[in-house]
């Protein structure tokens, strides 16, 4: 077991060194992407775009950069931006990350108690008017574009019907914290956490149910009943604890990633500064050490959870290990 | 989506607006009639720049932007969101002086006791600092701080050191060395006198807007030789830092040391606070200040709030014309643009009332005819290329596109069915006029292409050589109100470096003849004969067509209800000492 | 990493004609069959741009029309209406007609027909999206077959390179690699793509999905492996090659075949996203996200630039799901869906 944990641990380190090297050499390859002139200034003398050049290291050899720019983004965590002159990127990282946590947990929340009603719901009336809708909700919502459900959203929320008593309270774009306005925090995330929501809810609802409706005919259900357990009790404690294994795994990745920038769309849409608009900004303006710190921030995040998940696996289910020796 | 108002970049420099008043169009001064402002502009109270006393001193000024402009070191910072908020933190020997309208271009004495006049035919400028002026650290600012200050621009390797400082005695050795740099023979000062003398090696009639930029702020001696980054300098105006963070925003307080020396260069503030807030995105700044949550919004209007912001909210907006335009620079080392034909095809061709749309209108741009824009010594009237007009026969103003004859043009240069490839920035306003572009040029005759790129990485890459860029839309504001800002900085010879990421002469354009009215009249101080010098390299550079002039713009400021005594200088826009919230 | 399809060998089974019952039973399915003919339908339409463009609405949907006029009710319009308030600030395209000739669903930001532009853009949108998902499938079903029948080294590099590009969240990735070759186009030994050649998106996009529908093949085939007539195969002395032809890609096109309308779903739905951040196709060509794009601007003022768009592509992506579904139903193969925001 020890020996699985550290070759895990090992593989992971690997996978980020890999990703860091590809995000380094795909930026030194792309045409234009040399920033001394965007550093020095517009209409700079040569001269002083020579000093910037030496400044920041231009000059010397990529892996000599390279390991430079990780020491200064993981040791003195000193890595400035190339675009705004002067800004620690590692500190930026961290502040976004708040404003995409409390994005993505309120999501997270309304999706899990929505997915698990939805689910439960269609499992216990299969075959009916009610299931078959449900399911088609579900897939409907697996249909829109987050990004163009928030604009929709917006239009409703911001414009069209801001002034009617159905969302006059919701706030102008924007995030607030949480420390700073409690209530504040609560208003401006509540259409972003909904828009967020709704593509997880279609797919969770969904897995849910197929789970349920397999487990169904497993023994210890069967037994279960026997007993003489109301219908609804076994769905509940036995088909659902059951069915839990898959939708806790599928859950940790897409936090994961999600937390690691994966909701950039929604953060785009709606204003908040969070970690995947800050990638995206970092990569439309070619800023390395932005780039270079969200993609590691995402990256850890998500190899760890992947890591934590597949241990999880290790430990609670034999025959998954078995099955992908 | 990648939009972000292309003046907020270090890319960009500073936003200059045009004279209202003073020798603008009738049109434009219309446009800034509309708005409120007549009768704000005269206040008594203003006149001694001492804002004790006054019913309107005190609360908190509060300001937007979407992000942050990047260092705080201002001998280094290159953007025009915190020249802004500079103009109340720092000064220099010289600055341009604090009026609301057109005499906001001239030069007043700030740190200095007075305007020096030059001797030795404009080489030698002598300065005497005033006395007991202090740092908002309590500390006395001494003729050591200036030379420092001088020096430091070379030592951190300000951007501006070689084109606006080049010239000072000594400056070559300091760009070379910086760290050694001296000044040697070009900067002598004089405790004891308190007089600060400058050498140059050429004569220099621009030298004073020069040395009243933000880069020459005047700054204490002991300021480390590398950039300040996050961590804010002493100040001398009325205003200094009480906290700074790139991602949050700043807080400035009163400067207890700051007294009014000179009420023209820096008069007191009214409010006593001022919280200057980032992150949220331009739709949200609109609507927080319409709101009332913000007094004043940094970043470009987004087109869709026009209608909106003009029709329920025309009190809050003011219009002001800026020195900042539009064009198409043409490189005229490759073909099909080395054929002064193709680029004359291209000038008559451009239908500028259509790039006026795509900018927002007649209310936010006019069409413009040459490099220079109106308002500005140098500018000269009517246009060439407009349906009916040539480079002889000018048309008292833009017409309309005269296709047919690009279409001569094209066919006569012998460059028709070229394929021309067209680089823009991949923001929105940018885009769609790459795409009328693409359309127009393939409507007089060539196989046109437009290419996007990241609008961070477009301005380098057009510039330089290397990419054999043939044709790209940007635009382009002045530092300070000079031709020279146009003319001989888009196509003066001294600034095209080939090979080089920063070779702001796009064009590539270099014409000896042409190159040498521009230095003439660099080195006139008469302004009347530089003012007839530049119009003759104007007229010059028209005829030759090396770059399309398209539109200028005008700036719109949007300020929440409570804003009084709105207040707006050509070069820094809204002056945040001077407007009031109660 | 591994357990996003912890069920997908769950099934097995060649048993005589499944194609021909799968058909029978698809067949059956009101569900799917409705959602055959809405996508027919969607890609006559989209085919039948260039007859709408120039014969009904005579437009050019690629060319800025900003100072152009219409007929209307005999009146003429300026397309871009300048707003009526004392500072002439700003202007709006005209808004939805509903007449077929002039601007049924208006005007965008360029003066352009948005009906015409949403016909074009469908084809650029679903020329991608199924390009992308048959590149992809084609890519997994390689990587999967090659990294479940060789185990050992060859399946834990793969898997290990799968997880380097799974573990950078899928728009995150897609965004790099086009933000780079937006910029400058594709350069690969002697062949060149221009940065606005579809083929980018396309394989970009089919390259990010490569390891979500790697994986369930991956299992399939390692349930292969392990199963009777394989193992009687190899006892026999088939060579690998002949078991992979005859034994496994038969065996793995069930689930292949449930993939497809999946993933050209998830490709339509990452065009869109990419075109909607200005990274997919390219100016002055359309797709349903670069129209989104361009009505975000005028989201306020002019919502149906925006919607409409949107509505074509959920309709399409319903579709695509509701085959899938059927499809899954009819061939018996069972795997989570699953898609990323």
């Amino acid at each position: 077991m020890a020996m699985a944990v550290l070759r895990r641990l090992g593989q992971t380190l690997f996978v980020l060194f890999g990703i860091s090297v590809l995000v380094f050499l795909v930026f030194f390859a792309t045409p234009g992407a040399d920033p001394t002139a965007r550093i020095a200034g517009r209409n700079a003398s040569p001269q002083t775009i020579a000093r910037v050049r030496v400044e920041y290291g231009f000059d010397r050899p990529l892996p000599v950069q390279y390991v430079r720019m990780m020491e200064k983004l993981f040791v003195t965590r000193d890595l400035t931006s190339y675009v705004n002159r002067g800004e620690l990127v590692v500190p930026e990282v961290f502040q976004a990350a708040p404003v995409t946590v409390s994005l993505v947990t309120g999501a997270a929340l309304i999706w899990v108690l929505a997915s698990v009603a939805m689910g439960t719901l269609a499992a216990a009336l299969r075959g009916t008017w009610v299931d078959r809708g449900l399911m088609m909700l579900g897939l409907v919502g697996i249909s829109i574009p987050v990004f163009w459900l928030g604009q929709v959203a917006n239009l409703l929320t911001q414009s069209r019907y801001h002034d009617s008593w159905l969302f006059s309270w919701v706030p102008g774009l924007g995030y607030v914290p949480f420390t700073q306005d409690p209530l504040g925090w609560f208003r401006a995330l509540v259409i972003p956490w909904v828009t967020l929501a709704v593509l997880f809810v279609g797919i969770y609802s969904r897995v849910l149910r197929a789970d349920l409706v397999a487990v169904r005919g497993e023994d210890f259900m069967r037994t279960a009943r026997a007993k003489g357990l109301s219908p609804a009790r076994v769905l509940l404690f036995h088909g659902l604890r059951t069915s839990m294994m898959t939708f806790v795994s599928l859950f940790g990745l897409d936090f994961a990633q999600l937390v690691g920038g994966g909701a950039l769309l929604t953060e785009v849409v709606f204003g908040l500064q969070g970690v995947g608009r800050l990638t995206y900004q970092a990569l439309g303006n070619l800023d390395l050490p932005l780039i270079m710190a969200t993609v590691m921030y995402s990256a850890v995040f998500v190899v760890i959870a992947n890591a934590v998940v597949d241990m999880l696996y290790l430990l609670l289910d034999p025959r998954v290990r078995d099955g992908r020796a | 989506m990648v939009a972000r108002p292309s003046h907020t970049l270090l890319a960009a420099g500073l936003l200059l607006a045009a004279a209202a008043g003073c020798a603008g169009p009738a049109g434009a001064q219309d446009r800034g009639g509309a708005t409120t402002d007549a009768g704000q502009t005269g206040d008594a109270q203003t006149s001694d720049g001492q804002t004790l006393g006054s019913p309107h001193r005190g609360g908190t000024l509060r300001l937007t932007a979407s992000s942050s402009g990047g260092t705080l070191d201002p001998n280094l910072n290159y953007t025009s969101q915190y020249a802004q908020l500079f103009a109340v933190l720092y000064d220099g020997l010289v600055t341009f002086r604090k009026a609301d309208g057109p005499a906001s271009n001239d030069i007043v004495a700030d740190l200095a006791e007075a305007v020096p006049q030059p001797v030795d035919g404009g080489r030698t400028w002598r300065f005497v600092l005033r006395r007991g002026l202090r740092f908002s650290d309590g500390r006395e600012v001494t003729v050591a701080d200036v030379a420092a200050s001088i020096r430091r621009i070379f030592r951190v390797g300000s951007p501006t050191a070689g084109s606006f400082y080049g010239n000072i005695v000594g400056a070559d050795a300091c760009l070379r060395d910086p760290a050694h740099c001296t000044l040697q023979g070009g900067l002598e000062v004089d405790p004891a006198t308190r007089a600060i003398v400058f050498h140059l090696h050429d004569p220099d009639a621009e030298f004073l807007p020069k040395l009243a930029f933000p880069h020459a702020s005047i700054l204490p001696a002991d300021l480390p030789d590398h950039d300040l980054g996050n961590a804010p300098a002493p100040t001398t105006g009325p205003y200094r830092f009480v906290s700074y963070d790139p991602d949050q925003g700043a807080k400035l307080e009163r400067n207890p040391y700051f007294r009014v020396w000179n009420a023209d260069a820096q008069p007191d503030g009214y409010v006593d606070h001022i919280v200057y807030d980032f992150g949220l995105p331009d739709e949200a700044e609109v609507t927080a200040v319409e709101n009332g949550q913000y007094d004043w919004m940094f970043d470009n209007k987004p087109l869709d709030r026009l209608g909106e912001l003009g029709s329920h909210y025309t009190a809050q907006v003011h219009l002001r014309p800026l020195f900042g335009m539009y064009y198409v620079p043409m490189n005229v080392n490759i073909p099909p643009f080395d054929n002064r034909l193709a680029r004359q095809a291209v000038n008559y061709a451009m239908d500028r009332r259509a790039m006026v749309i795509l900018y927002g209108g007649a209310g936010v741009a006019a069409p413009l005819c040459t490099m220079v824009p109106d308002g500005i010594a140098g500018a000269i009237d009517g246009c060439s290329y407009t349906r009916g007009a040539d480079p002889d026969h000018r048309a008292a103003s833009w017409q309309a596109p005269d296709l047919d004859r690009a279409r001569a043009l094209v066919a006569q240069s012998g460059t028709r069915g070229q394929h021309v490839t067209l680089l823009v920035q991949n923001t929105a306003v940018d885009m769609s006029m790459g795409v009328y572009l693409r359309n127009m040029l393939q409507a007089i005759g060539y196989d046109a292409s437009v290419k996007p790129l990241a609008h961070s990485v477009q301005l380098g890459y057009i510039q330089n050589t290397a990419n054999r860029v043939q044709i790209s839309i940007t635009n382009w504001y002045a530092d300070y109100p000079s031709a020279s800002n146009f003319l001989d900085d888009l196509l003066g010879c001294e600034n095209f470096h080939p090979g080089s990421d920063s070779s702001i002469n796009i064009a590539g354009y270099c014409d000896r003849a042409t190159q040498a009215l521009m230095d003439r009249a660099k080195a006139a101080t008469d302004p009347a004969q530089a003012a007839d010098l530049w119009a003759q390299a104007n007229r010059a550079i028209d005829r030759d067509s090396p770059a399309v002039p398209m539109i200028r713009m005008n700036y719109i400021d949007l300020v929440s209800r409570r804003l009084g005594h709105y207040f707006y200088t050509n070069l820094y826009h809204m002056t945040f000492s001077r407007v009031w919230v109660q | 990493m591994t357990t996003a399809f912890p069920s997908a060998p769950a099934a097995g089974r060649a048993s005589a004609g499944p194609w021909r019952t799968a058909a029978r039973v698809l067949g059956r399915n009101r569900g799917a069959m409705a959602s055959l003919a809405v996508l027919v339908l969607v890609g006559v339409a989209c085919l039948l741009a260039p007859v709408y463009a120039r014969d009904v609405a005579q437009t050019d949907p690629f060319t800025s029309n900003v100072a152009g006029t219409v007929m209307l009710d005999g009146r003429q319009l300026d397309i871009m209406q300048p707003n009526d308030n004392p500072l002439h600030l700003g202007l709006s395209p005209i808004g939805p007609t509903w007449r077929m000739a002039a601007y049924p669903l208006g005007a965008d930001s360029q003066g352009r027909d948005v009906a015409a532009r949403l016909l074009y853009g469908g084809r650029n949108s679903l020329l991608i999206a199924f390009s992308a998902a048959a590149l992809c499938i084609l890519l997994a079903a390689g990587v999967g077959i090659v990294a479940g029948y060789a185990g050992g080294v060859v399946d834990a590099v793969l898997s290990r390179m799968m997880d380097i590009m799974w573990a950078v969240p899928v728009y995150l990735f897609a965004i790099s690699l086009s933000i780079v070759t937006v910029t400058q186009g594709l350069r690969i030994g002697p062949f060149t793509v221009a940065s606005d050649n579809l083929l980018i998106p396309i394989c970009i996009i089919a390259l990010v999905y490569v390891p979500y529908a790697a994986r369930p093949v991956r299992g399939r085939v390692m349930a292969l492996r392990r199963s009777e007539f394989v193992t009687a195969a190899r006892g026999l002395g088939v060579p690998g090659h002949r078991i992979v032809l005859r034994d496994i890609l038969p065996n793995v096109t069930g689930t292949l075949v449930v993939l497809a309308p999946l993933m050209t779903a998830l490709a339509l739905m990452a065009e869109s996203a990419l075109s909607f951040l200005s990274i997919g196709v390219q100016a002055p060509a359309a797709s349903w996200g670069t129209i989104i794009q361009d009505g975000e601007g005028l989201i306020y003022t002019r919502p149906m630039v925006a919607v409409a768009p949107g509505l074509a592509i959920i309709v399409v992506v319903l579709a695509l799901n509701i085959l899938g579904d059927g499809l899954r139903d009819a061939l018996d193969v069972r795997d989570g869906d699953r898609g990323r925001g």
